[in-house]
C-alpha cells in the first residue's frame, strides 16, 4: 500500500501489491482452502458445495489481494476522509501503464479495461462461434462429442450474451459518458473498479468450466436439466452469472446516479446526448431484469448443493418457474444490449451526415417506450411451454407493441441520413450495415411472436438466425460503429481505414451468407443445439459454414488493425471527425479529472446546419412528459 | 403515408429550382422494389417453405407467406432510403457544410406511428385469429396419441387402442383428427413434428395437449426433439409415417394393440 506522502520506495513487491498479480495469488489459494475445508467438511461427498466454495474463496480472496479493501480500511468506519492526493493515487496519478492493472479509479482507465476485456472476449467467443459452424458443416458428430459440443454452444452463447451485455456500457459507458455530460469521473469511483474487477474475477471461473467437465444446458441453463447435470461445470455457469450480474449491477447504479448527480450546469434532460439516454435506460432496465436471474442461479445452486426441489417435478418443484425467472431476464437483456447500441449508431450518424438527430424527442420517446414494453414481453418464449393459453394474447399484443417504438428508431435514423452531408467513414458503414441487419432482425422477430407461425419455428434454427441478425448483426455493429468513432479519442491513435473497410464488408457479406442460409435451414425444421445436423438440412448449414470464413476474416483483419495501429497507427486530434459532444472539447489523451473548468451547455449537441429550433409544438410537450416520467421515481432510489 | 412532410418541414432550406426531387423518386423505387420483391417471394416461396402435410401446417405456412409479402415494403422502405441517401448525398471527403437540418413535422411522427400501430394491429388479430381457431375442441373421433419424452428417446401410446409403440416409429392415420397429450420423465424436452405443424414443450410432471391436428398428406416426417435435453438431443429423432386406415389399423395390432 502506497500513503500519499510518504516517500515511494520502488521496488518488486511495492509495485506487485496490490494488483492483479498479488489479487489472482491470493484469489488463487482461497479457493484452495475454502476447497479442502468444505471437501473435508462434507467428508468429499459433495463436489457442488466444494466447487462453489472455492469460488467464494477466490471472489473474496482476489478482492483482498487487489486491494480492493484497503480504502475501507484506512478510511472507512467514518474514520477520516480521503485526502485529494490519496484520491488522485486511487485514481492511477504517476503510475503509467500499471494503473491498468490495479483496483483504479479513474473513469478513463476502467473504460479501457473494460474495452481491452471485450476484446479478449469477443475473440474467444467468436473461436466458439466457429468451432459451431465447423461441427454443424456436416451431418453427424464428427469433429467433437456431442458433450464437448454442447459445452462450446453454451460457453459461447453465455460469453456473447455477457460481453454483448458490457461491450457499449462498459468500455464507453465508462470512458466517454462521464466526459460527454461534463463530469469529472463517476459518481462512485472505486464502485467502478469494484464492478470492472469483478467481471474479471468471473473470468477464470469460466475458463473452469472447461476443466470441470463443461455443462449440458446451453446459455440458457435451463432446470432442471442444470439440477441433473453431474458435471461441476454447471456450478461454474450459475456462479459466473452471480458474479457478472452483481458487476453489472454495480455498473448500472454507478452510471444512472452518475447522470443523476453529475450532469454539469446546463445538461438538462432535454439536453442531454441520445448516447447518454441509451446507457442510462439500458442500465435501468437491467436493474429491473437482473435479480430475477440472480435469484434463478441462486435456486439451482440450492438445487444442486442442498438438495432443495424448486425445479424437480418429482418433488413438487417445476420447470416453468425456472423458465418465467430466466425470461423475465432474458428478453429485457436483449434490449439493455440494443439501447446503447442503437443510441451510438444515432450518435455516429448525427456526425457523419454533419445533421441533427432527426426528432431527438422523438428518438428519445422511442427509446423509453421500448424499455418499458420490454419488461412485459418475456412470455412469447414461452407461447408453447405447455403453459395456460389465456397468457398467448396479452403477451402476443405487447411483443407486437414493440415494434412501434423500435419503427421510430428506423424513422429517425433514415431522417438523419436523407439529405445530410454523408461521409462515408469506417464508423458510417458500420451504422449503415446495422440498420440493412436490424431490418431483417426485426422483421424476423415477427414470425417468432406471432403464435401460428412461432409453432413451426420456435426452438429451431430460424431463432437462431433472427437473434444473431439482431445481437451480432445489428448491436454488434453498433459497437463497432462506436468503436471506430471513439478508439481516437480513447486510445489517441487512429484505426486504419482501409483495414476498417475490409472488416466491415469481410464482416457484413459473411454475416448476411451465414444466418440467411439458417433462416432457410429454419424454416425446413432443424432444430437448435445440434451436434448432429439431420442429412436434409445439410447444404444450408454447409454454407452457413462457408460463409463464417469470411467471418473469421474480419476478425483477424480486425485484430491486425487494433495491433497496427497501437504500434504505428497516426496520432489523432483532439476532435477527430467534427463532432459536437463534449468529449470532443478535451484533449487526447483526455488529462485526469478530464475538464480544467467544467463546461456551461446551453443546447443539444447537434446543431449542425441553421441552429436547431426549439420544438414547442404540443407533441413535443406530450413527448418530452413521456421522456421525464419514468427519470423521477428512479431519483428518489 | 405522410413522408411529403419530411420535404415539407425543410422551412427556408427547401431545394432548389431545378434540384432533382429526391423524395419523389425514392419513393417510385421504393413502390418498384416492393413489388417487385413481393412478387419474387410469392414465386419462390412454394419452394423454400416444406410442403404441408396437415390442416395446421398450411395455416401455418400461409401465415409465414403473408406475413413475409407485408413485410417486404416494410423492410424496403428502410433499405431504399438508406441506400438513396448513400449514393446520392455523399461527400468525396470530409465535409465542410453540414446537412439540412431537417427535423420531423408531428404530422410525420404521428403518421409513422399510426402506419406502424396498423400494421401490429393486423399481426395481432391474424395472430389471434388463427390461434383461436387452432384451439377448437377435439371432434368425437380424434385419435389421442400419449407421448413421453425421456433422456433421449420419445415413447407412444395409443389408450384408445391399447396399443404401444415398440419400435422408434409411429403411425397415423391420414384425414383423422389427432391430439397430442405430451409429457416428460426427466427433463425438459420439446416434442415437434414439423410437417405436421405440431410443437409443444413436454414437461416433467405435466401432461401438455397439442391442438387438433389432421394428416392430410400420406408420407414419412420426423419427430425432433426441440428444447435441450443433455448430451443426446440432436440424437432424438423419430419416424412418424402417415397412413392409409387399412395400414394404420394393422400396424396397430402389431404394435399389441385392439381395434
Amino acid at each position: 500500500m502506497t500513503e500519499a506522502g510518504e516517500v515511494k520506495r520502488p521496488g518488486l513487491i511495492n509495485a506487485l501489491f496490490p494488483s492483479v498479480v498479488s489479487g489472482i495469488v491470493l484469489g488463487v489459494i482461497g479457493a484452495v482452502v475454502a476447497g479442502v475445508i468444505v471437501n473435508a467438511a462434507t467428508k468429499g461427498l459433495n463436489q457442488d458445495a466444494t466447487v462453489a466454495a472455492a469460488y467464494t474463496g477466490w471472489t473474496l480472496f482476489f478482492f483482498v489481494g487487489i486491494g480492493a479493501f484497503n480504502g475501507v480500511l484506512k478510511w472507512g468506519f467514518a474514520r477520516r476522509e480521503a485526502t485529494p492526493a490519496e484520491e488522485l493515487q486511487l485514481a492511477g496519478k504517476g503510475q503509467g501503464i500499471w494503473r491498468y492493472f490495479r483496483y483504479t479509479t479513474d473513469h478513463k482507465v476502467v473504460g479501457m479495461q473494460y474495452l481491452a476485456t471485450v476484446f479478449v472476449l469477443f475473440f474467444v467467443g467468436s473461436m466458439g462461434a466457429f468451432m459451431i459452424r465447423l461441427e454443424q458443416s456436416t451431418p453427424g458428430a464428427i469433429f467433437f462429442t456431442p458433450s464437448t459440443y454442447n459445452t462450446i454452444v453454451g460457453m459461447h452463447g453465455i460469453l456473447m450474451i455477457a460481453t454483448t451485455i458490457i461491450m457499449v456500457s462498459g468500455p464507453f459507458g465508462n470512458f466517454i459518458l462521464p466526459i460527454m455530460i461534463g463530469a469529472r469521473d463517476m459518481a462512485f469511483p472505486r464502485l467502478n473498479a469494484l464492478s470492472y474487477w469483478l467481471l474479471f474475477a468471473a473470468i477464470p471461473v469460466f475458463l473452469s468450466m472447461l476443466a470441470l467437465g463443461g455443462f449440458q444446458t446451453g446459455w440458457t441453463g435451463y432446470a432442471p436439466l442444470a439440477v441433473q447435470g453431474l458435471t461441476p461445470g454447471m456450478d461454474a455457469y450459475c456462479f459466473l452469472i452471480l458474479i457478472f450480474a452483481v458487476s453489472t449491477t454495480l455498473a448500472a447504479m454507478n452510471i444512472l446516479t452518475t447522470v443523476i448527480v453529475m450532469r454539469t450546469k446546463g445538461m438538462t434532460w432535454g439536453r442531454l446526448p441520445v448516447f447518454v439516454w441509451g446507457v442510462v435506460l439500458s442500465v435501468i432496465l437491467s436493474l429491473t431484469a437482473f435479480p430475477s436471474f440472480i435469484v434463478s442461479q441462486i435456486m439451482v445452486l440450492m438445487d444442486r448443493i442442498f438438495q432443495t426441489s424448486f425445479f424437480i417435478a418429482a418433488y413438487g418443484g417445476n420447470n416453468w418457474l425456472y423458465e418465467h425467472l430466466f425470461w423475465f431476464m432474458g428478453h429485457p437483456e436483449v434490449y439493455v444490449i440494443s439501447l446503447p447500441a442503437m443510441a451510438v449508431a444515432a450518435e455516429v450518424a448525427a456526425v457523419f451526415t454533419r445533421k441533427a438527430v432527426f426528432g431527438y424527442r422523438f428518438l428519445v420517446s422511442g427509446l423509453v417506450g421500448i424499455s418499458v414494453l420490454s419488461v412485459i414481453v418475456w412470455g412469447h418464449h414461452l407461447y408453447l411451454s405447455g403453459s395456460e393459453n389465456a397468457l398467448v394474447a396479452p403477451f402476443m399484443l405487447d411483443t407486437e407493441l414493440i415494434s412501434i417504438p423500435t419503427g421510430i428508431f428506423f424513422l429517425v435514423l433514415i431522417g438523419m441520413f436523407w439529405r445530410g452531408k454523408i461521409w462515408v467513414t469506417v464508423p458510417l458503414l458500420f451504422v449503415g450495415g446495422m440498420l440493412v441487419n436490424f431490418v431483417i432482425g426485426g422483421i424476423s422477430g415477427i414470425y417468432l411472436a406471432d403464435l401460428p407461425t412461432d409453432e413451426i419455428l420456435h426452438g429451431g434454427m430460424f431463432v437462431v438466425a433472427h437473434f444473431h441478425f439482431v445481437i451480432p448483426g445489428s448491436m454488434v455493429f453498433g459497437f463497432f460503429a462506436g468503436l471506430y468513432y471513439w478508439f481516437p479519442k480513447m486510445v489517441g491513435r487512429r484505426l486504419d481505414s482501409t483495414l476498417g473497410r475490409l472488416h466491415f464488408w469481410l464482416f457484413e457479406i459473411g454475416f448476411l451468407g451465414t444466418f440467411t442460409a439458417l433462416f432457410q435451414a429454419g424454416l425446413q425444421g432443424e432444430p437448435r443445439w445440434s451436434a448432429n445436423i439431420a442429412p436434409p438440412f445439410a447444404t444450408a448449414n454447409l454454407i452457413a459454414s462457408l460463409f463464417a470464413i469470411l467471418i473469421a476474416a474480419s476478425v483477424f483483419v480486425f485484430i491486425y488493425n487494433v495491433i497496427y495501429t497501437l504500434v504505428r497507427g497516426e496520432r489523432a486530434v483532439a476532435n477527430e471527425w467534427g463532432g459536437k459532444t463534449l468529449e470532443w472539447t478535451v484533449p487526447t489523451p483526455v488529462p485526469l479529472e478530464n475538464f480544467e473548468e467544467l463546461p456551461v451547455v446551453t443546447s443539444l449537441p447537434y446543431d449542425y446546419g441553421s441552429p436547431l429550433p426549439e420544438p414547442v409544438t404540443p407533441a413535443a410537450d406530450i413527448a418530452s412528459a413521456v421522456i421525464e416520467a419514468p427519470i423521477q421515481p428512479q431519483g428518489e432510489v | 403515408m405522410s413522408e411529403p412532410n419530411i420535404e415539407g418541414s425543410t422551412g427556408g432550406a427547401s431545394p432548389a429550382r431545378g434540384e432533382p426531387r429526391h423524395l419523389r423518386r425514392a419513393i417510385i423505387i421504393w413502390a418498384v422494389l416492393s413489388v417487385i420483391g413481393i412478387a419474387v417471394w410469392l414465386a419462390v416461396a412454394p419452394f423454400i417453405l416444406p410442403s404441408a402435410a396437415s390442416n395446421l401446417e398450411s395455416t401455418d405456412d400461409l401465415t409465414i407467406v403473408v406475413l413475409t409479402a407485408l413485410s417486404v415494403p416494410v423492410a424496403m422502405f428502410v433499405w431504399v432510403f438508406l441506400g438513396y441517401s448513400l449514393f446520392v448525398f455523399r461527400v468525396k471527403d470530409r465535409p465542410t457544410e453540414d446537412g439540412v437540418p431537417l427535423q420531423p413535422r408531428p404530422s410525420l411522427q404521428i403518421g409513422w406511428l399510426g402506419v406502424t400501430s396498423v400494421l401490429c394491429l393486423f399481426l395481432l388479430i391474424w395472430g389471434l385469429v388463427v390461434f383461436y381457431q387452432e384451439t377448437a375442441s377435439a371432434a368425437s373421433n380424434t385419435l389421442v396419441v400419449r407421448v413421453t419424452g425421456q433422456q433421449w428417446l420419445w415413447s407412444f401410446d395409443y389408450p384408445q387402442y391399447g396399443a404401444s409403440s415398440q419400435s422408434q416409429v409411429i403411425e397415423l392415420p391420414v384425414n383423422r383428427p389427432v391430439q397430442f397429450l405430451v409429457t416428460s420423465e426427466d427433463v425438459l424436452h420439446g416434442f415437434s413434428i414439423r410437417a405436421l405443424g405440431v410443437r409443444v414443450d413436454a414437461n416433467p410432471g405435466e401432461v401438455t395437449t397439442t391442438p387438433v391436428i389432421t394428416a392430410t398428406q400420406i408420407g414419412s416426417y420426423t419427430v425432433n426433439c426441440v428444447e435441450l435435453c443433455g448430451l443426446y438431443h440432436s440424437y432424438m429423432w423419430e419416424a412418424v409415417n402417415v397412413v392409409d386406415d387399412t395400414t394404420f389399423n394393422a400396424w396397430i395390432v402389431s404394435q399389441g394393440g385392439h381395434l
